[in-house]
C-alpha cells in the first residue's frame, strides 16, 4: 500500500464524506467517528508520504492516476500527483489541521447545525480532500477542478451558519467565482502557448521556447492566473468577502477554513510561479537581470493590505472579527514574502504559510469555545475568563504570542526569515509594514489578555481593581473547563505552534532542498 | 462605483484584445495544443490503450478520470450544499408554509399529463442510449444524467412535486447521488486493490475475462453509470429544494 499513498490520503475522507452522506440521515451519531477516522487514516497516508519523499532520490515523488506514468507514456496524458517538500508539508498542515478540527467538532456541529451533521461532515471532509489535493497536484487544470471542490463546500459550510451567513456566503460565492474564473481563463492560455496541462511539461516548454518570455498571451496568462489566485487568498483589495464570511460562520467552519483555505491559495501562488512559469519568467525582466514590474509594484501593495488590514484590526471590539482581520494581514506577510524575490523572503513565506495555519487554528479553536461558553464573542464578554478556563486561555495566549511573534513559538521564527528576505532585498517598505503590524498585534493581544485577566470594562474601567472576585457574580468565575473533547486540539495546536517552533530548523532545511535549485537571489541587492 | 466597474472591465477587455495578437492560428497543425506529444498520443493512441473509438470519452472517463471524478464530486456537492443550507430543521420545520398565491394548486392538466405520460418512456430510454452509446458518439454520463434528471423534473412540472417525491424523495436521491460516487471511485479504489494506480481501469483485466485494454472500455461504461446516477438525482434534488425553498411541498 505504501506506494499508494499518495491516492490515500484523499481516498479516505473522500470516501468518509459519502458514508456520511449516506448514513447521517438515519443515524447522525455515525459522522463525527467516521470523518475522525478518515482524517486519522488521510494523516498516516500523509506522514507515510513525507517519508517516501525523503527517502526518494529527487526529493520527490510522482504518482499517475490511471496508470498513465510518464516512462511509457508522453508526460501529461493523465493526470500527475507530484509530492515534493513543498506540496507535501502543505498536505500535511492541510490533513493535521483537518483532524484536529473534526476532533474539536462533536459539540459545536450537534449544537449549531443540529439534523445536518451527515451534510455538514460531509461537506467538511470534501473540503478537505479539495484542500489535500490543490497540495498535491501536478497538473494545472486538475488544480482548477479542486479549487472548485474546495470552495463549493466552502460555501456551503459558511452558509450553514448564522441567519446573516447566507448573506456574506453570496459576497464569497461572487468574488470567488470570479478569481476562479480568472484563474482558469488564464490556464486556457497556458494551454494554448504550451500545449500541456502538466505543471513539469508548462515549465520545461516554458524553458526550451524562450520567446515565449515575450509572448503577450502568456504575459496575460500570467496576469490572470496571478489575479485569480490573490482574490481567492482574499489580498488586500480584494479582501471584502473573508471577514463577514468567516466571522458568521459555524465554529467548526471557521475553524476549517480560517488557517487553510487563504494559506493554501498562497501556496498555489508560490507553485504556479515556481514550478509553473519559473523563476525566469515570473520574477525577471526579459531585457536585463532586474526584477520586472511586478516585483516593484506588488511589494507597495502588500505594504497597502497590511497597513489596512491592521488598521482595521485594530478598529474591531469583537475578538473573532478582529481575528479574520488579522488573517488578512497575515495574507499581505506572506504575499510579500514572495514578491520581495529573495531567498529567505520565500523561505520566511512557506514556513509562515505552515506556522500561521498552526497558530490560527489555535485562536479559532480558542475562540470557538469562549463563543459556546459565553455565547458572545464581543469584548465585554471576555471578563474573568482566565479564571474560568485557564487552560483553554493558556492555549489561546500561545496561539496570541506566535501571531505577535514571541519565541519560541513558530510565528517568531518565520516572520524573523521574512525580515531578513525583506532586508536582504531592500524593500525596507516592507519592513515597516511588518514592523507596524507586528505593534499593533502587540497592542491588541495585550488589549485581549488584560480584558481576559483583570476584568476591563468597555470604557477601561477596572471594575476588578486587579484582585478579588473581579466584581464578576461568582457564576461568572468559577472553575469551568471545556469540555475534553474542545479542549484537547486547543492544547495540541498550541503544542504543534511550540514545536514548530523550536524544531523550525528541520522544517527550514527541508524547505532549503526544495528551494536550492531555484537559484533564487540571497545576498543583498534587488 | 459604477465608473470603477466600468474602468475595471474595460481594463479586463484591453488585457484580453492585447492577448488576441498572440493567438496561435485557428487548427494550426504547428500550433503548441495540436503538436504537443500528448495530443498525438491522444490521436494516434486512444484506441490503442483503450479501445474506445470516441477520444473525448477516453480523455473524459480515462486519461483524465481522476478530474472527472472529481467533477461528479463537484456536482454531488452542490446538491447536499444546496439541501444543507435550505432543509428546515426543529421548529422551523414545523411551522405552516406561508400561503403564496402561487401556491394554490390547480388540478394537472389532462392534456398535459397525458403527453407526458407519453413522453417520460421515450426520455428514459433515450437517457440510456445516451449513455451508454457514450463511448461511440458524443454521450456519456452527464448528458444522460441531464435527460434522466429533466424526465423526473418533468413529472414535477405536469403533476406536482409531491407526485414525483413519491418517485424519488429527496433523501434517497441524496443516497443515490452518493451511491454514484461510490460506483466512480469504488472502480478506482478496486482497481488500486488489484495492484495498479488509482483509477488503473486496465487492473479489472484481472478480474473480468478481457483485455487490458478491453478492462478500460468496460470500466469507463461503469464509471458513467455512476455519473449518471449523481447527475439524475442531484438534478431533481436541486429542482425540488429551490422551486419550494427547502419545504419539499405543493405546487410550482
Amino acid at each position: 500500500m505504501s506506494e499508494n499513498s499518495i491516492a490515500l490520503i484523499f481516498a479516505f475522507p473522500l470516501f468518509g464524506a459519502v458514508f456520511c452522506a449516506l448514513f447521517g440521515r438515519k443515524s447522525p451519531n455515525l459522522c463525527h467517528p467516521i470523518s475522525v477516522a478518515s482524517l486519522a487514516g488521510a494523516l498516516g497516508a500523509g506522514i507515510e508520504t513525507l517519508r517516501r519523499v525523503i527517502a526518494s532520490e529527487a526529493n520527490e515523488v510522482s504518482y499517475f492516476f490511471g496508470g498513465w506514468n510518464a516512462d511509457a507514456y508522453p508526460r501529461g496524458v493523465g493526470i500527475e500527483f507530484r509530492a515534493d517538500y513543498l506540496g507535501t508539508l502543505i498536505m500535511l498542515v492541510v490533513v493535521g489541521v483537518a483532524f484536529l478540527v473534526a476532533w474539536y467538532s462533536k459539540l459545536p456541529v450537534a449544537e449549531e447545525t443540529p439534523e445536518k451533521e451527515g451534510y455538514f461532515y460531509s461537506l467538511f471532509l470534501l473540503q478537505v480532500t479539495g484542500l489535500a489535493g490543490i497540495s498535491l497536484t501536478g497538473d494545472a487544470f486538475n488544480l482548477y477542478v479542486l479549487i472548485e471542490v474546495a470552495a463549493l463546500t466552502g460555501y456551503g459550510l459558511i452558509a450553514m451558519g448564522s441567519a446573516r451567513a447566507a448573506a456574506a456566503t453570496f459576497k464569497y460565492v461572487i468574488l470567488g467565482t470570479i478569481g476562479a474564473s480568472f484563474y482558469l481563463l488564464g490556464v486556457g492560455y497556458l494551454y494554448m502557448k504550451t500545449g500541456t496541462l502538466n505543471m513539469v511539461g508548462i515549465e520545461q516548454f516554458i524553458t526550451d521556447n524562450e520567446s515565449l518570455a515575450d509572448s503577450a498571451a502568456m504575459q496575460v496568462a500570467f496576469v490572470f492566473v496571478c489575479l485569480g489566485v490573490l482574490m481567492k487568498m482574499a489580498f488586500f483589495p480584494f479582501h471584502a468577502w473573508l471577514p463577514s464570511a468567516y466571522f458568521h460562520a459555524p465554529t467548526t467552519t471557521s475553524c476549517l477554513l480560517a488557517p487553510l483555505v487563504t494559506k493554501v491559495m498562497i501556496y498555489v501562488m508560490i507553485r504556479m510561479l515556481l514550478t509553473v512559469f519559473g523563476v525566469e519568467f515570473s520574477f525577471k525582466n526579459t531585457h536585463d537581470d532586474e526584477g520586472n514590474i511586478w516585483t516593484e509594484v506588488l511589494p507597495w501593495l502588500v505594504v497597502l493590505a497590511i497597513l489596512c488590514a491592521a488598521t482595521m484590526a485594530l478598529a474591531q471590539r469583537d475578538v473573532k472579527k478582529m481575528l479574520t482581520y488579522l488573517i488578512v494581514a497575515e495574507v499581505g506577510y506572506m504575499v510579500g514574502g514572495v514578491w520581495v524575490y529573495n531567498y529567505y523572503g520565500l523561505i520566511g513565506s512557506i514556513f509562515h504559510i505552515i506556522s500561521d495555519a498552526c497558530m490560527t487554528l489555535c485562536l479559532f479553536l480558542g475562540v470557538g469555545i469562549i463563543l459556546r461558553k459565553r455565547k458572545t464573542t464581543h469584548f465585554d464578554g471576555l471578563r474573568g475568563l482566565f479564571r474560568k478556563m485557564p487552560f483553554t486561555m493558556t492555549g489561546f495566549f500561545i496561539g496570541g504570542f506566535s501571531i505577535i511573534g514571541l519565541p519560541p513559538t513558530c510565528g517568531f521564527f518565520s516572520k524573523w526569515y521574512l525580515i531578513t528576505g525583506g532586508m536582504l532585498a531592500e524593500r525596507w517598505e516592507y519592513i515597516v509594514a511588518l514592523m507596524f503590524s507586528t505593534m499593533v498585534m502587540v497592542v491588541l493581544f495585550f488589549r485581549l489578555i488584560e480584558r481576559i485577566h483583570l476584568a476591563v470594562t468597555e470604557s477601561g474601567e477596572n471594575i476588578g481593581h486587579g484582585h478579588g472576585d473581579l466584581a464578576l457574580p461568582k457564576s461568572e468565575t468559577f472553575f469551568d473547563e471545556a469540555p475534553l473533547s474542545m479542549l484537547i486540539p486547543l492544547l495540541l495546536s498550541a503544542g504543534v505552534v511550540l514545536v514548530i517552533g523550536v524544531f523550525n530548523q528541520d522544517v527550514v532545511n527541508l524547505l532549503q532542498d526544495f528551494l536550492e535549485p531555484f537559484n533564487l537571489p540571497k545576498g543583498t541587492g534587488r | 462605483m459604477k465608473k470603477v466597474a466600468l474602468a475595471v472591465t474595460l481594463f479586463i477587455g484591453a488585457l484580453l484584445l492585447y492577448a488576441a495578437k498572440d493567438f496561435s492560428v485557428w487548427g494550426h497543425l504547428q500550433s503548441p495544443a495540436s503538436a504537443s506529444p500528448v495530443s498525438k498520443h491522444f490521436i494516434a493512441d486512444t484506441g490503442v490503450d483503450t479501445e474506445v473509438p470516441n477520444m473525448v470519452t477516453a480523455v473524459l472517463a480515462d486519461y483524465r478520470g481522476f478530474d472527472t471524478m472529481f467533477e461528479t464530486v463537484v456536482i454531488f456537492i452542490a446538491g447536499i450544499a444546496i439541501i444543507a443550507i435550505l432543509r428546515r430543521t426543529g421548529a422551523d420545520a414545523d411551522s405552516p408554509a406561508i400561503q403564496r398565491e402561487s401556491d394554490v394548486v390547480a388540478e394537472p392538466d389532462l392534456i398535459v399529463t397525458n403527453t407526458v405520460r407519453l413522453l417520460i418512456p421515450v426520455i428514459q430510454l433515450f437517457a440510456f442510449y445516451v449513455l451508454a452509446h457514450g463511448h461511440v458518439s458524443p454521450g456519456g454520463g452527464f448528458q444522460g444524467g441531464v435527460i434522466m434528471g429533466a424526465s423526473f423534473i418533468l413529472v414535477a412540472l405536469a403533476w406536482d412535486l409531491p407526485k414525483a417525491l413519491d418517485r424519488l424523495s429527496v433523501d434517497r436521491a441524496i443516497m443515490l447521488a452518493g451511491v454514484g460516487i461510490l460506483i466512480y471511485a469504488g472502480i478506482g479504489l478496486f482497481s488500486m486493490l488489484l495492484g495498479g494506480e488509482f483509477l488503473d481501469y486496465a487492473e479489472l483485466s484481472h478480474v473480468l475475462p478481457v483485455s487490458r485494454e478491453m478492462a478500460r472500455y468496460h470500466a469507463m461504461l461503469g464509471v458513467e453509470i455512476g455519473v449518471a446516477f449523481t447527475v439524475t438525482t442531484v438534478m431533481f434534488a436541486i429542482y425540488a429544494n429551490l422551486s419550494t425553498r427547502g419545504r419539499l411541498e405543493g405546487g410550482l
